[in-house]
């Protein structure tokens, strides 16, 4: 009786979830429908070459949509956007923005939508792709930017014909007169990869520390990154602690012998959403196709070929992530700092930031 | 002489409305619109301390914030310092360099002329690094010859730091610019003024520092200001050169507000504002010098002599002394960068196989590359025609003395060259969205150009203004005491005598837009991408190789455009 019982359930369910799944396929098919006869999607974000040479052509090439690529730095992005809606133009239709202008600017500034009722892709919408059991919502009410990405950011890299790793194990290490304007930085005095680690070592390790590091070590900084990654090259600055691991990554392939280091004892490794966290527009010129540009953005094509391109992991399940370097995948029972937390966006980074400059300006 | 007029009949009231006044509100209603309101955006928007999008509240505050920020001062001080520094020895080098091209029979002036052409044109972010790579004390290759000679103990050169800074600014914009305006002015004096001297007893040096400079301060007393402001303004050196060492300058500061989140435009502005105070004690000083009892007149209807200054053995000392110079600042930096194009990495040697075709065949095989390559030609044929027929008109008015509202025309012609490219970019947008023009110029290639000859103003009308300073009025007089109606006299007298300086300042503005970044940036669309800032999405993607490949695709436009304009018989200075 109990197997008949079991048996009875087990059908009932998975005809629940059948009936569901071809709901959803209908639901998806009909935005699809909708979306083409909009005709295009128009799609702001920073001048990516992933983006442009890989992305956009394959959604195109899956769904007949053309993408316009509005690519430029997001405070230039959310000037224009600002200024055409205060004349009651909409013109974009869909961000890909880093966490401060997602949470800062464009939440903030009330230019967005909520996305997660929109989340209709059945694979997409299942929970079971997704590591957080669910597609992660980053703001309070978790309904308007989402998080794809979860990587272990790189502490800093290291030219190994000139640093033996062993010599940086400990943050303290850095502090060692040997390295002494031998380490460079994107410029912490201005907003900013530089200054946003400034602030999380303001708060993780202190003030003293930041002067030691950033005054007394003479740390040599730029605010141009291929500055800092010939530098590394070079061995002239052979440690960087803001180098991107795209623009380094080429140089490991060229043979230099770079090392990427993603934990120190002293302070807690670090996880972010880089590259981008995703919303949609409010008042949207092309809202089925933004929809269907956001599914398939954080589907198992859009989102494996965005990682391929730029090297970084994905909160999905279903993604082979051998072609990552391990230490960017976040360890299961390690705790991380989380530098694309709400609070420490919209809060925490700012005030830091702010007693950063303090401490540099008056020295 | 008697001006053609059209008369307004109103009840009671009858208005002769001469051409030249119909011309000077139409200009002054236009330069208000187009030069006023974006000024009067920005400044307004600097004084609203609300967030972006909420209510105005209006205040002091960014004000203050920004002139109390700790660093302001000290950057303002390095700004104002560096560009001093670099102006006396540039100005003094473009003024030699004008009068050997234009006013001597050295052999070559016509190279070296146009290799000044092309050294302007040549992206200067490239450029930069090509001088670290000359220079670097870690790896530089000058440092690293110098190391092999037996008395150098360490490494010689520097680039970062101030001096590092003047020398590369000297490279990459100094004096190309002030010679590409100053000698279409120099061609134009005749040699009777020389002669005169000559005959008075003076020597070459009397004659030049008595006779050529005074008769010529107009455009080069404009030149000086125009590159005064210029080097306030300058940035992208400073980032590279002098980052590294802590030096900042002004406009590192305006630029940190711009790049804040969320946008901190009222600071930028207000930090902004010290150019146009700089700009009104410089133009009051300018137009008390042009308004004194000076004539500046070298072209006149009563015989006119082309005779070039006979340097004799100097001759070829002088062409010499160009080459070294054109050798060392452009061609040495210009050749690591057209090797750098080809590099796997820009400036790595040492790796295995070091040189690669895939820069130039990415860029070519870009599917936006065609798209933006065509957007770029039509916006900048547009800007340059539409520069010149604009600012000639306006310039004589300017110059007419007929004219009662001259010094606020000329004051509203300045604001593009003291507003950061970005800020006029917004002051535009906001143009552009606040009124009917967003209907057929927002997004679209017509309204990048537009916003391009505005921010050509300044240089183009005072080349203009400064060539037609030079012409008698006696020549337009006898024309029309010969019957030639304005427009015949202007077509055939004043037009020819103009041509060198218009094609010079048309080519001038048609580089600017090929290579202008900062006033498209927020005014282009999906379709309307020009190559500029197809170049600054590479930069930004840190694909430095492949943006040295477009910046040399675009000197390379630049320069058979120049070759065409001779080929057309368009001199860009002859006038002999």
């Amino acid at each position: 009786m109990k197997r008949v019982i079991m048996f009875m359930y087990m059908l009932v369910g998975f005809s629940t979830a059948w009936a569901q799944t071809k709901a959803s396929d209908k639901e998806w098919a009909a935005v699809v429908d909708a979306a083409k006869k909009e005709g295009k999607v128009v799609v702001a974000g920073s001048p990516d070459p992933v983006m442009r040479n890989d992305v956009i052509p394959k959604f195109t090439a899956r769904f007949g949509i053309p993408v316009e690529f509005v690519a430029g730095r997001s405070s230039q992005i959310v000037s224009r956007v600002q200024t055409e809606r205060g004349s009651g133009i909409y013109s974009i239709d869909v961000y890909l923005a880093g966490p401060d202008t997602s949470a800062n600017e464009l939440y903030n500034d009330k230019l967005i939508d909520p996305l997660k009722p929109l989340i209709v892709m059945p694979e997409v919408a299942d929970g079971s792709k997704w590591k957080t059991g669910k597609v992660w919502f980053a703001d309070p009410q978790e309904q308007f930017i989402a998080r794809a990405f979860s990587g272990v950011a790189t502490w800093l890299f290291i030219n190994t014909d000139h640093v033996k790793p062993e010599e940086v194990r400990h943050v303290k290490d850095l502090l060692n007169p040997k390295w002494r304007g031998k380490i460079s930085t994107e410029d912490p005095t201005t907003t900013g990869a530089g200054a946003n680690m400034a602030a999380r070592l303001y708060y993780q390790v202190g003030e003293e520390y930041v002067k030691n590091l950033y005054v007394d070590q003479k740390t040599v900084r730029t605010r141009e990154r291929r500055q800092m990654t010939d530098w590394l090259a070079r061995g002239t600055q052979p440690i960087c602690l803001n180098c991107r691991e795209d623009d380094v990554r080429p140089l490991v392939k060229e043979g230099f012998k770079i090392l990427e280091i993603f934990e120190i004892s002293g302070v807690p490794s670090t996880i972010n959403g880089s590259p981008w966290m995703l919303s949609l527009a409010n008042k949207a010129p092309h809202p089925k196709a933004a929809q269907v540009f956001a599914n398939w953005i954080l589907s198992k094509e859009g989102l494996e070929t965005y990682a391929r391109g730029y090297g970084s992991a994905t909160l999905r399940t279903d993604i082979d992530e051998s072609f990552l370097n391990p230490g960017n995948v976040p360890k299961k029972g390690v705790k991380y700092f989380d530098d694309t937390e709400w609070k420490w966006i919209v809060t925490g980074r700012h005030e830091n930031r702010e007693k950063v400059w303090q401490v540099l300006k008056s020295k | 002489m008697k001006s053609p007029s059209a008369t307004l009949s109103l009840p009671g009231f009858r208005l002769r409305l001469r051409p030249i006044r119909m011309a000077e509100v139409g200009f002054l209603v236009f330069l208000a619109v187009v030069m006023g309101l974006p000024l009067l955006f920005l400044l307004s928007g600097s004084f609203n301390l609300a967030a972006p999008g909420k209510p105005a509240i209006y205040g002091f505050g960014n004000w203050q914030r920004a002139f109390t920020d700790p660093g302001t001062l000290s950057a303002l001080w390095m700004s104002f310092l560096l560009s001093v520094v670099r102006l006396i020895p540039a100005m003094i080098l473009s003024v030699m360099f004008a009068w050997l091209i234009a006013r001597t029979d050295m052999p070559g002036g016509r190279f070296i002329e146009s290799a000044c052409w092309i050294a302007y044109f040549v992206p200067d972010f490239p450029l930069v690094l090509a001088w670290i790579l000359l220079l670097d004390p870690n790896f530089g290759f000058l440092n690293s010859l110098a190391k092999s000679l037996p008395f150098v103990e360490g490494p010689i050169f520097n680039p970062y730091g101030f001096w590092g800074i003047v020398w590369v600014h000297t490279s990459t914009g100094g004096i190309w610019f002030k010679v590409m305006l100053l000698v279409p002015v120099f061609r134009r004096l005749g040699a009777t003024l020389e002669e005169a001297a000559r005959v008075a007893g003076a020597n070459t040096t009397a004659m030049l520092w008595r006779i050529t400079l005074p008769v010529l301060s107009p455009m080069i007393l404009a030149v000086a200001v125009l590159s005064f402001i210029r080097g306030l303004q300058s940035f992208n050196t400073e980032l590279l050169l002098g980052t590294p060492v802590g030096i900042y300058v002004y406009s590192t500061k305006i630029y940190d507000y711009l790049q804040r989140e969320p946008r901190a435009y009222g600071e930028a502005t207000a930090l902004g504002s010290v150019f146009l105070f700089v700009l009104a004690i410089l133009l009051f000083f300018y137009w008390r010098y042009l308004s004194g009892n000076k004539k500046f007149t070298v072209v006149t209807g009563q015989g006119y002599s082309t005779l070039r200054v006979k340097l004799g053995r100097w001759r070829y000392a002088a062409l010499a002394g160009c080459l070294i110079y054109v050798a060392v600042m452009m061609l040495l930096p210009l050749s690591f960068l057209v090797i750098g194009s080809f590099m796997r990495r820009y400036g790595f040697f040492n790796i295995a196989s070091p040189f690669t075709l895939n820069h130039w065949y990415n860029l070519l095989a870009d599917p936006i590359f065609l798209v933006a390559l065509k957007n770029s030609l039509i916006i900048a044929s547009v800007t340059a025609i539409g520069g010149i027929l604009l600012y000639s008109a306006l310039a004589y008015l300017l110059v007419s003395r007929r004219t009662i509202t001259a010094p606020v025309l000329e004051s509203l012609c300045w604001v593009p060259h003291v507003l950061p490219g970005i800020l006029l970019s917004l002051g535009v947008l906001w143009l552009f969205l606040a009124t009917p023009l967003r209907f057929f110029l927002y997004g679209t290639v017509w309204g990048i150009a537009f916003a391009l000859i505005l921010a050509d103003s300044p240089v183009t009308t005072q080349a203009f203004k400064a060539g037609l300073l030079q012409l008698g009025a006696d020549l337009e007089e006898s024309a029309r005491v010969s019957g030639a109606s304005w427009a015949y006299a202007y077509r055939r007298i004043l037009l020819p005598l103009l041509a060198p300086i218009a094609a010079a300042v048309g080519l001038m503005n048609f580089g600017s837009a090929l290579t202008s970044i900062s006033t498209p940036v927020l005014l282009y669309s999906h379709q309307s991408r020009p190559l500029a800032i197809l170049l600054l999405e590479y930069s930004f993607t840190g694909e430095l190789e492949r943006a040295a490949a477009l910046g040399l695709l675009i000197t390379l436009i630049i320069g058979s455009m120049m070759l065409i304009a001779r080929r057309l018989g368009l001199q860009l200075s002859r006038s002999d």
